[in-house]
């Protein structure tokens, strides 16, 4: 023993003999800094934050998140909160920021073959929004403003300062223009239509108040809505008070006050909650429903003739089309129960019931997200028009009331500014060029992958001709459009055209992996912000404390572009010579002056201790009641000021897919004996997820446990069509069709009738080879081993009109799963080739 | 007296020497390899360190790939692609990256494989990506630095139980308490896990340079522990 430690002895003197030190790679440690010992980070009480989730509170230990729990005034709050930790401790968290290797070697001319699975480096922040400017320099100067596009934006974090759209934005308007995008994935199609028929997109418009629905109305008709499901989340801090109005309307169904009639495909949450009426309607034949309704209505003179003369334009027009008179088939409800599959006995019901007294109709989103979309939300207002109550309270029609608490009465406060998305008055950029060579400037938001794939090519969009702009580069920022575009291949083959793509963002998601440039932003637990409580709510303001510094090498969004607006020699003029507190400080204090004499504010230290300012309670409201009352001093943002049943300047766009009134049309596949429904039988319903806002919260690895299926996202399967596929629940499914394949977990429930499958949008894309290799996952046609239902999405517009996804018209079939099960890949950084 | 004496400077020698191992092992793991480190390596000064280590015989295999490795990084590229190796093992997280956080293995239940062909040649289970990151081996870590008057540096912004920091407490330790203590804390933090994670190296460094770190530290501290008992 003694010659071992002897040895040992001799050996360790050698090495000191060397004296060698590492000059530059000193210890990880350095001797404890007094000032580390104090400051905000080290408190321990509860501060209060705001997320799309909700509000809430947050105790630290030793400056880490430890214990979330719901704000004082959330009285439903959504269990949501819980996944909070696991989005800021995730092991998925972009810790530096990173840059493709082959990108890095050779700039726009590195291989994208096989972007999405390749190797990347760490670099500093200098380096990288260096090479950041660098590509958006060769951009302007090979291609000019048409060869960028840096519009493609989405549901970002809350706070009103640094909300990663407008710092994006603004720092790259700084450098040169850009194409940008009009409308949303989520409401393309009615956002267009609605301000033709009703003069707004109404989508976003403040509704009728629940108080005055629970109050007046006799039948509400939900038609594709699932708002119990959807309103977990809000575009700001959410206040979930519309859950304590659908607790009393619960409870009103109970005692028979109150007929809840659920239109749709499935038996929504919703529908669980409030124990209500459920009409089964085949999927995409909305507008067969509603024009046999119609046309029920008419033929026995129950609509309201009156209201149609007064208020509205074009019924003469339409009605030819509702009898048959103009293209030979009478919309009677035996011919809609062919294509709709419900009774005939049931729609005549269904029109006496909605004229019977005050109907609300309250319509979700689902249904315009398909082929055609626009139509089931004409149709819908041209139902609520012939049923003659819209601006009644508890009557007529909104198109919102699942989405973000629209229907709880505003407080009527001021709600205060953000940080500005764009240029301000008389800054120039860098690149000052707005040639974009014929190109549009602006075009459709889901057409940007056919634009790279198809460049020059000229559409129809809103009555006007889009020219595709040959884009070359692409910024996202806050922003995953691998969750939500449809089919990923043909987003693959688009992906290896683009020259550069920047994206930036929390954690790994797919439009990470699929990025040469990849920059970490930091939480909103890392930041200090400032939100609206309840988004047209406006219950008050919350502030966002800091619970934690930035982790790792990332940066708030302001930092990330302060640094690039350095970068290009313009700091002072993009944050105007203020810190992230004057900001705060500005926003607050406007807010304040904006609601002097009308709602009390303290001063902004006060706020910033207290957490809160509350605005209080609102007034009930009825959506257009004022145009009621009188249309011609209130009109609609119509052309005509009316309800447009028919609409002029549609029927001069002369479009084939969107007439000049309602039209019931055949999708390009359709289930139930629709078209392609011999070869792919089952209807694919991706809709908003219960357990995530979107893609936000996939990857919180605890909180998706409560629900994942063998680690899959779980497909909602009809007993019946899994027991002939021989699937039992908990199984693993490959769910497929010409565009793509993906693996999910079984879960049987007789909520979902033949013919019909779920699997929520929002589900992490992680490509696999067919053999489970990670290599194979870059391929075009490889296997999402997780369950992103874009996979199969059909990637085309809604119509000439809106040009909207059109994510609900997707046919797929099933069977069980029997190779060999990859590991799934979705929450993970770049992989690697030949591993 | 004098031998007394002598001993005593002998032992704080050998325990410098130690920390100077380990700050080496901490520094390799912490940050990708720059063309400085790899002048001081390959310097005069650096080369007869290594040399030194490698007399050791159960070091010598690793040693000497680190250093032929190093003669071949002579070029922006062969750095850039070490770099790429050291991001895709330790800078993010992934089916084929490594864990450099002790928290993941010595928090994390066995999560069982699927039934793959292709996993199960690379072994049944994996202890990898369990856990949130900043937990409890991270609290533990902080405290312990702060107890001992220290900090993780600004410019390595990692959690506490990062193996970079972990080694270069062990350095601290090697000239601050005794061997007992030194022992004690390497078996309790450092000894569960250090196998997994060279093991999950040695499975997915496309390259050799990290595999030999790897391998370099796990022999390390088996003489440097065998050392300790043995003291």
């Amino acid at each position: 023993m003694k010659e071992i430690v002897m040895k040992r002895r001799n050996f360790l003197k050698g090495i000191l003999a060397t004296s060698f030190t590492l000059a530059s790679a000193a210890s990880v440690l350095t001797p404890l800094s007094a000032l580390a010992k104090v400051g905000a980070k080290n408190r321990d009480d509860w501060l209060t934050t705001g997320s799309h989730f909700g509000a809430f509170k947050v105790k630290r230990k030793n400056g880490v998140i430890d214990q979330v729990k719901p704000f004082d005034l959330d009285k439903y709050p959504t269990d949501m909160i819980n996944g909070v930790k696991g989005l800021v401790y995730n092991p998925s968290r972009i810790r530096y920021p990173m840059v493709r290797l082959d990108f890095l070697l050779k700039g726009h001319k590195s291989d994208t073959s096989q972007r999405g699975d390749f190797r990347f480096v760490r670099v500093t922040w200098d380096q990288a929004l260096t090479l950041f400017k660098q590509s958006l320099d060769e951009v302007q100067t090979n291609y000019g403003p048409s060869g960028l596009h840096a519009g493609q934006t989405g549901w970002r974090a809350t706070g009103q300062l640094h909300s990663s759209t407008s710092h994006m934005q603004r720092a790259v308007a700084m450098h040169g223009n850009f194409v940008k995008k009009i409308g949303d994935y989520s409401t393309g199609a009615g956002q267009t239509i609605l301000p033709y028929v009703l003069g707004s997109t109404e989508v976003y418009a403040q509704g009728t108040s629940w108080p005055l629905i629970l109050d007046n109305a006799k039948t509400i008709i939900l038609w594709a809505n699932d708002p119990y499901k959807n309103l977990q989340v809000g575009w700001n801090a959410e206040t979930h008070e519309s859950y304590e109005y659908l607790a009393q309307l619960k409870e009103k169904v109970k005692q028979g006050q109150i007929r809840v009639i659920s239109i749709d495909p499935v038996a929504s949450k919703t529908q669980d909650y409030l124990g209500c009426e459920k009409i089964y309607v085949n999927p995409q034949t909305d507008v067969a429903l509603m024009l046999a309704i119609a046309y029920e209505l008419y033929t026995n003179n129950l609509h309201d003739q009156k209201f149609i003369d007064g208020y509205s334009l074009g019924f003469d027009r339409f009605v030819p089309y509702l009898t048959g008179e103009s293209d030979g088939i009478a919309k009677t409800p035996e011919w809609a129960e062919k294509i709709t599959s419900v009774p005939t006995g049931i729609i005549k019901d269904l029109a006496k019931t909605m004229v019977a007294g005050r109907t609300q109709m309250l319509m979700g989103w689902c249904i315009q997200r398909q082929q055609h979309g626009e139509q089931p939300y004409w149709m819908a207002a041209v139902l609520a028009t012939m049923v003659g109550q819209i601006g009644l309270p508890g009557g007529g029609i909104s198109y919102g009331h699942h989405y973000s608490s629209i229907g709880v009465p505003s407080s009527g406060a001021a709600a205060p500014g953000a940080f500005p998305r764009n240029l301000d008055e008389g800054q120039k950029p860098i690149f000052d060029s707005t040639d974009f060579k014929g190109a549009s400037s602006t075009i459709p938001v889901a057409r940007w992958i056919d634009a790279i794939l198809e460049p020059g090519k000229v559409i129809d969009a809103n009555g006007a001709k889009v020219t595709y702009p040959d884009i070359k580069m692409m910024i996202f920022s806050g922003n995953n459009p691998w969750n939500h575009h449809q089919d990923r291949n043909r987003m693959k083959e688009a992906f290896h055209k683009l020259e550069c793509v920047v994206s930036i963002d929390i954690n790994w998601t797919a439009t990470c992996r699929f990025s040469d440039i990849v920059l970490p932003a930091c939480t909103t637990m890392e930041r200090n912000d400032i939100d609206i409580y309840g988004s047209y709510a406006n219950r008050g303001l919350l502030a966002m404390q800091k619970m934690v510094e930035p982790l790792f090498d990332s940066l708030s969004d302001y930092e990330i572009f302060t640094r690039f607006a350095r970068i290009l020699g313009k700091e002072k003029e993009y944050t105007r010579g203020m810190t992230e507190l004057d900001w705060l400080k500005k926003l607050y204090s406007e807010c304040k002056t904006a609601n002097d004499g009308k709602f009390v504010m303290p001063e902004f230290e006060q706020f910033w201790q207290d957490g809160y300012v509350h605005f209080g309670e609102g007034k009930p409201w009825t959506r257009h009641a004022d145009f009621r009352e009188d249309p011609e001093i209130n009109p609609l943002g119509t052309p005509s000021g009316l309800i447009e049943i028919f609409s002029r300047k549609i029927e001069r766009y002369q479009y084939d897919d969107c007439k000049g009134h309602p039209t019931w049309m055949e999708k390009s596949e359709r289930s139930h004996g629709g078209p392609g429904s011999d070869k792919h039988p089952i209807w694919m319903q991706s809709c908003h997820p219960d357990k995530r806002l979107h893609s936000q919260m996939c990857e919180s690895k605890e909180y998706r446990q409560t629900y994942t299926v063998q680690e899959r996202e779980p497909v909602y399967l009809n007993p019946e069509d899994a027991k002939k596929r021989g699937i039992k629940a908990g199984d693993v499914v490959r769910v497929f069709n010409g565009r793509g394949q993906l693996l999910a977990g079984a879960v049987i429930s007789k909520n979902y009738p033949k013919g019909v499958i779920r699997i929520h949008e929002g589900a992490w894309y992680g490509p696999v080879g067919d053999d489970g290799s990670i290599t194979g996952g870059a391929k075009v046609g490889a296997l999402c081993s997780y369950g992103d239902p874009n996979t199969l999405t059909q990637d085309i517009g809604s119509s000439k009109l809106a040009q909207a996804c059109s994510a609900y018209t997707c046919l797929v079939d099933y069977e069980k799963f029997t190779g060999k099960l990859p590991k799934v890949t979705s929450f993970q950084g770049p992989l690697e080739i030949g591993a | 007296m004098n031998q007394i004496n002598k001993a005593i400077q002998e032992t704080v020698q050998e325990n410098q020497a130690r920390a100077i191992v380990y700050n080496f092992l901490s520094s390799l793991l912490a940050k990708e390899v720059t063309g400085d480190l790899v002048t001081q390596l390959t310097s005069e000064q650096g080369q007869s360190f290594l040399n030194s280590l490698a007399l050791e015989p159960s070091l010598s295999v690793s040693v000497n790939e680190i250093n032929a490795k190093l003669g071949t990084l002579n070029c922006k590229e062969s750095i850039l692609e070490l770099a790429a190796d050291f991001c895709g093992l330790f800078l993010v997280d992934g089916r084929t990256s490594v864990s450099p956080y002790a928290g993941q293995y010595l928090s994390a239940e066995l999560e069982e494989e699927p039934n793959n062909e292709q996993n199960n040649k690379l072994g049944s289970k994996s202890k990898k990506n369990k856990t949130q990151l900043f937990g409890d081996y991270h609290q533990q870590m902080t405290e312990f630095l702060t107890n001992n008057k220290l900090q993780i540096h600004s410019d390595f912004p990692e959690p506490g139980d990062h193996i970079s920091v972990i080694l270069s407490y062990i350095a601290h330790l090697c000239v601050s308490v005794e061997s007992k203590d030194q022992l004690k804390f390497i078996n309790c933090y450092l000894m569960p896990w250090v196998s997994d994670f060279a093991e999950e190296v040695n499975k997915y460094d496309h390259g050799l340079f990290y595999k030999a770190v790897a391998s370099l530290m796990l022999e390390w501290l088996n003489i440097d522990t065998e050392y300790l008992i043995n003291y």
